[in-house]
């Protein structure tokens, strides 16, 4: 009965009390909640869109002695199956070509046939770049190996038959070149690292009459392969997902009873969607519990700043008999009253936060996922209240005598914690932990193929999980040192604010150091989340367009069609086309290193660097800037890969001889270069091995400066615009690709999760808490102690001293709080982004400093704590009749 | 008593909140205040002494009526200074050591800092309180707070002292030295003083008894109209 009288008090006269804490448990449950509103509607997109970007889901491919239409029957009835086509394979003992009086050949390639159906069905699969878009197609690299165009003669070798001739159509790209080349039924480790160098593509007649006749001479040179779509309701979840589709590809496999092996991309790609997918939940611990914490904390400190008065209630309730279990059950009951309401008011804000950013309309999947959610946030929401208002209250009711409780400064000893270091323990054991964690690489989740269980190595977040720890310590440490030794310093630093009072206000500011820390510590921590988060999500988006830029080679690139010439000059045309920033002409040539055939891209470095964004992570042995430097200034410089750089046991200032084809007699040359450094990654490049070297000298080495493609920078600029006007300069014969483009049709590369809603959302809730801890842990403070400033008014304090006293300490608290976050915040955030190395796709060269939004984050911050001080200082100067008659 | 008053009211009334539940603290209340009278301002809880104090020492304005200080000024200029108030409850700043919460009312007038702790030092010895100059207000007794806050308030030498209670909340003997206190240093100081009690133990020490019934004033000898 106590506690419900108590209650309906608490409803009727401590209303802003209760508002504080219950905003306080809302904002951390909406936190939560919206968070995950955010997993599931990244998971559910996740799996729907790693299914969208396969084109061939499985590839079929018939066993020796199996019968062709059984197996087309089997396939095709297989329940999920759309479209079913044949794909056949044949292995050509090489091409030849004649051109221009000059003979050229290659080693041993593909022949592929490929019917009208197949080409209907799976239109993504050939990409037409000259001549026509059927008949006779070479691959982009076999005609530059033939310096063969539409109409050239080829000659094609069969083994033990003579070589059949067949007249080019057309020049063409195989995007999926890499999963139609796949050794099916092999495991990953065992695939090509790249796919053959020489391939051609007919139309199934024609492979017919090329290759029938080694069916049964040479079964070994030619096998089928049946191409399926699949389209069955796939689960939202990418590991569901990805179990169901590898699950229908065992079955179909069964139903085959060995007369096919099934390559299943879907599965594939959806097992690397679901590493993805874990990889959004670590992404949710790493930066969405900070935040949920700190709402937590920051309710702690608005229910801590009623301590003091539900200390005084409590012993007056205990004078007038009221034993600890009934304060304990009163204490209960506040804490339960606001849990309550502020569990509400923070699912309504999550659905609210869940639809407009990211498009959820519940916190999960499935009802069980959405149950499980709003009980996590709801229980998140209680032990806040629980620790901010029911647990102080048991506490003092079993410890402190009356007297005590009416104790509101007090000569208390440090804490603990503070005796003992164990901020300075807690720091060390990150570092500690930091380290032992770095040695694997920061791999955080292994996902191994057809095996059921992802680990995560959930070791690496103890070492934030410290950091965060020891920031939070440690701020508090220096704060409290600073008010409890440095008075006198203190005093010279707020004289300009407090005047002849500054001495006195100190030693105030001395003796509430709790508080004031704590407040301190509170606007230290929010602005290391604000800054840590904005940091790492504009990191991410950076590396997302790195990503984005390093697939597609630049914002625009205009591809010039093989067999064409175009001059490095028509980059001067292009750069004054509006939009444009900056443009560089990348060579595109072929290059034999030793037997092995590899990309070689010719650039110019002093102009590469404005027209592209080089990462120091492409390279090894320096930045990108200095090997660009390095090839600047030695003309027969090169970049090769590093397995190239091991496999020929190459020292930085070795030559190699590389052979190029020679633009004049066409035949393959030798050519000098030096070996100068390693090259990983290269816009545009492929992901094996490939040399970079000086545009220049490949030129007068080969006697021609022919470009492949053109790079252009637009600074940030509307890419799609650009690409338009460039493609009109160009004219039709070239392709020209912009950076937007390619990024919506990348799928579910890591870099790939969804962070934008979460952003919003982290970003929203930052500057909240910012604003918040600043402003209302300030006003509270103040206002807890407008019977101090009554008293100094009725002594004759004018506007101006007590003005004194509110803007030092809000001046502390704020300066000295955004100095130490700032600074825990650079910390967390270059460790964050180094444990989480595995989302980065290339690893970042630098951090991104979104400074616009960091500079919201101050102003809000210091806009609070100015209308927060300037409350407190007008309703001081003016204090209520009731206070006064109170003295 | 002749010369001019420190504090005068006229006709002086003061009413907290509006329409039926409405409440008159003071009702057309006279009363004047010379330097060295020492008055008793007699009334149980509740029948308006601290309300007429609050009045008489500017740090509230009467509904109806005026309160004007002729021998001090406006009301912007009474305090920290002229007017010395000492409140029924604890009134010194937690935060402040005894030494910095006598000396706060001297730095808020503009006075140097030595200077201010030398004169805080004085009032604190004149209270034999000097021993207890560093402890917190926390760690006094209540006669002891109550104490240091006569001891701040003489330390501004004030011309006008109202206390408001100031044996309220202290046992007999305690509450006796209090006043002995306050006593002596208003007649060393020749300062006007007034203390609100409803003690007539208390009250039989004053030479003028002033007494509050349900607001109303009743001050022997004062002319409602002259100053």
């Amino acid at each position: 009965m106590l506690s419900v009288t108590w209650t309906l008090g608490l409803l009727r006269r401590r209303r802003s009390r209760l508002l504080g804490a219950t905003i306080g448990v809302g904002v951390a449950v909406a936190l939560m909640a919206s968070i995950g509103a955010f997993l599931s509607a990244s998971k559910a997109t996740m799996a729907s869109r790693s299914a969208r970007s396969v084109t061939t889901a499985w590839q079929v491919e018939m066993q020796p002695g199996a019968d062709a239409s059984t197996v087309q029957r089997i396939v095709t009835g297989f329940p999920g199956v759309t479209r079913a086509v044949p794909v056949l394979f044949g292995k050509t003992t090489g091409f030849a070509a004649t051109t221009e009086g000059t003979t050229q050949s290659t080693g041993p390639g593909f022949v592929i046939g490929l019917s009208d159906a197949y080409r209907t069905a799976f239109p993504d699969q050939v990409r037409s770049l000259v001549g026509a878009t059927d008949g006779v197609l070479l691959t982009q690299q076999t005609a530059t190996n033939l310096h063969a165009v539409p109409r050239d003669t080829i000659t094609i070798g069969r083994a033990g038959l003579p070589d059949a001739t067949l007249i080019v159509a057309g020049i063409i790209d195989l995007p999926g070149a890499d999963s139609l080349f796949q050794r099916v039924g092999a495991p990953s480790t065992s695939q090509p690292k790249a796919p053959p160098d020489n391939v051609l593509v007919v139309p199934a007649l024609t492979w017919h009459e090329l290759f029938d006749p080694l069916v049964v001479a040479r079964p070994d040179l030619v096998s089928t392969q049946i191409h399926t779509t699949y389209d069955r309701p796939l689960p939202p979840d990418p590991s569901a997902a990805y179990f169901k589709v590898l699950g229908d590809g065992h079955n179909l496999e069964l139903a085959l009873t060995g007369t096919g092996l099934v390559g299943n991309n879907l599965a594939a790609k959806l097992g690397s969607a679901r590493s993805d997918s874990l990889y959004a939940q670590i992404l949710f611990l790493f930066l969405g519990i900070p935040g949920a914490v700190l709402a937590g904390l920051l309710t702690t400190t608005v229910a801590a700043s009623g301590a003091d008065r539900r200390r005084r209630d409590q012993a007056l309730l205990r004078t007038r008999g009221a034993s600890t279990r009934q304060l304990v059950r009163i204490a209960l009951s506040e804490a339960m009253l606001v849990s309550v309401l502020g569990g509400a008011v923070g699912l309504v804000g999550a659905l609210i936060i869940g639809r407009t950013a990211f498009g959820a309309t519940n916190f999960g999947g499935t009802t069980a996922t959405a149950v499980g959610w709003i009980l996590a946030a709801c229980i998140t929401g209680l032990v806040i209240a629980l620790t901010a208002i029911a647990l102080p209250a048991w506490r003092d009711a079993r410890q402190l005598t009356v007297a005590a409780s009416r104790q509101t400064v007090g000569r208390r000893r440090d804490p603990r914690w503070q005796r003992y270091g164990l901020d300075v323990i807690t720091l060390v054991t990150s570092l500690l932990v930091f380290w032992l964690t770095s040695r694997n690489g920061f791999k955080l989740v292994l996902a191994v193929e057809g095996v059921s269980t992802i680990s995560v190595n959930y070791w690496a977040f103890a070492g934030p999980a410290l950091l965060w720890l020891a920031a939070g310590l440690l701020t508090w440490r220096i704060a409290n040192l600073v008010l409890k030794h440095g008075r006198r310093p203190l005093a010279r630093l707020i004289y300009p604010l407090s005047g002849g009072l500054a001495d006195t206000v100190a030693a105030s500011m001395g003796r509430q150091r709790r508080l004031l820390a704590r407040g301190f510590t509170i606007v230290a921590l929010t602005t290391a989340f604000a800054g840590s988060t904005a940091v790492f999500n504009a990191t991410y988006q950076q590396q997302a367009e790195v990503d984005a830029v390093l697939s597609n080679g630049a914002d625009v690139t205009v591809i010039e069609p093989p067999g064409v010439t175009v001059h490095p000059d028509q980059a001067a045309i292009l750069a004054k086309i509006p939009g444009v920033n900056g443009v560089t002409a990348l060579q595109h040539r072929f290059a034999y290193v030793g037997n092995d055939l590899q990309d070689l891209y010719g650039i110019d470095p002093t102009t590469i660097v404005t027209s592209t964004k080089l990462q120091d992570a492409y390279f090894v042995g320096g930045t990108a800037t200095q090997l660009m430097a390095r090839l600047a200034a030695k003309p027969d410089a090169a970049l090769v890969s590093a397995e190239t750089a091991r496999d020929f046991q190459l020292t930085i200032g070795d030559t190699i001889h590389l052979r190029l084809q020679d633009g004049r007699t066409k035949q393959f040359t030798d050519v000098p270069f030096t070996y100068t450094g390693v090259v990983k990654k290269f816009p545009s490049a492929p992901s094996d091995s490939f040399i970079v070297a000086n545009a220049t000298y490949v030129a007068s080495r080969t006697g021609s400066d022919t470009v492949g493609s053109f790079l252009i920078d637009t600074n940030h600029g509307d890419t799609s615009a650009v690409a338009a006007r460039v493609q009109t300069a160009v004219g039709t014969s070239a392709m020209v690709n912009d950076i937007a483009n390619k990024r919506r049709k990348i799928g579910s590369s890591l870099t790939s999760v969804e962070l934008a809603g979460l952003t919003r959302v982290e970003l929203g809730f930052a500057l909240l808490l910012a604003a918040a801890a600043s402003g209302l842990v300030l006003w509270l403070g103040l206002n807890e102690r407008r019977r101090t400033f009554a008293i100094a008014t009725a002594l004759g304090a004018n506007k101006r001293q007590l003005a004194g006293f509110v803007w030092s300490e809000a001046a502390f608290v704020t300066v000295g709080g955004l100095a130490l976050g700032t600074i825990s915040g650079w910390a967390l955030t270059r460790m964050i982004v180094k444990v989480l190395t595995g989302v980065f796709d290339p690893p970042p060269t630098s951090l991104s400093i979104p400074w616009s939004y960091l500079g919201l984050v101050v102003v809000a911050a210091v806009a609070a704590v100015l209308l927060a001080a300037n409350r407190a200082v007008t309703s001081a100067h003016r204090p209520a009749i009731e206070m006064l008659r109170d003295i | 008593m002749t010369g001019v008053a420190l504090a005068h009211g006229i006709g002086v009334a003061r009413t907290f909140g509006v329409g039926p539940t409405a409440v008159v603290a003071v009702h057309d209340a006279h009363c004047a205040v010379y330097a060295g009278e020492h008055v008793a301002l007699m009334g149980s809880s509740g029948s308006g002494k601290s309300t007429l104090l609050h009045l008489l020492a500017g740090l509230d304005i009467p509904t109806i009526g005026a309160v004007t200080w002729p021998a001090i000024g406006t009301r912007e200029r009474l305090r920290p200074g002229p007017v010395g108030v000492v409140f029924q409850a604890p009134s010194l700043l937690p935060p402040l050591s005894v030494l910095e919460n006598v000396t706060l009312p001297l730095l808020l007038e503009g006075i140097s800092r030595t200077e201010a702790q030398e004169r805080a030092a004085g009032a604190l010895l004149i209270l034999d309180l000097s021993e207890l100059a560093a402890k917190l207000p926390e760690e006094l007794s209540g006669g002891q707070a109550q104490r240091v806050a006569i001891a701040r308030m003489l330390a501004t030498d004030p011309r006008l002292i109202l206390a408001d209670e100031p044996t309220g909340q202290l046992d007999r003997a305690t509450g006796t030295h209090v006043i002995d206190a306050l006593i002596a240093a208003a007649t060393t100081s020749g300062a006007g003083l007034v203390v609100s009690t409803h003690d007539p133990v208390v009250a039989a020490r004053f030479p003028i008894r002033w007494t509050m019934v349900d607001g109303r004033l009743t001050t022997p000898g004062v002319c409602p109209c002259s100053a």
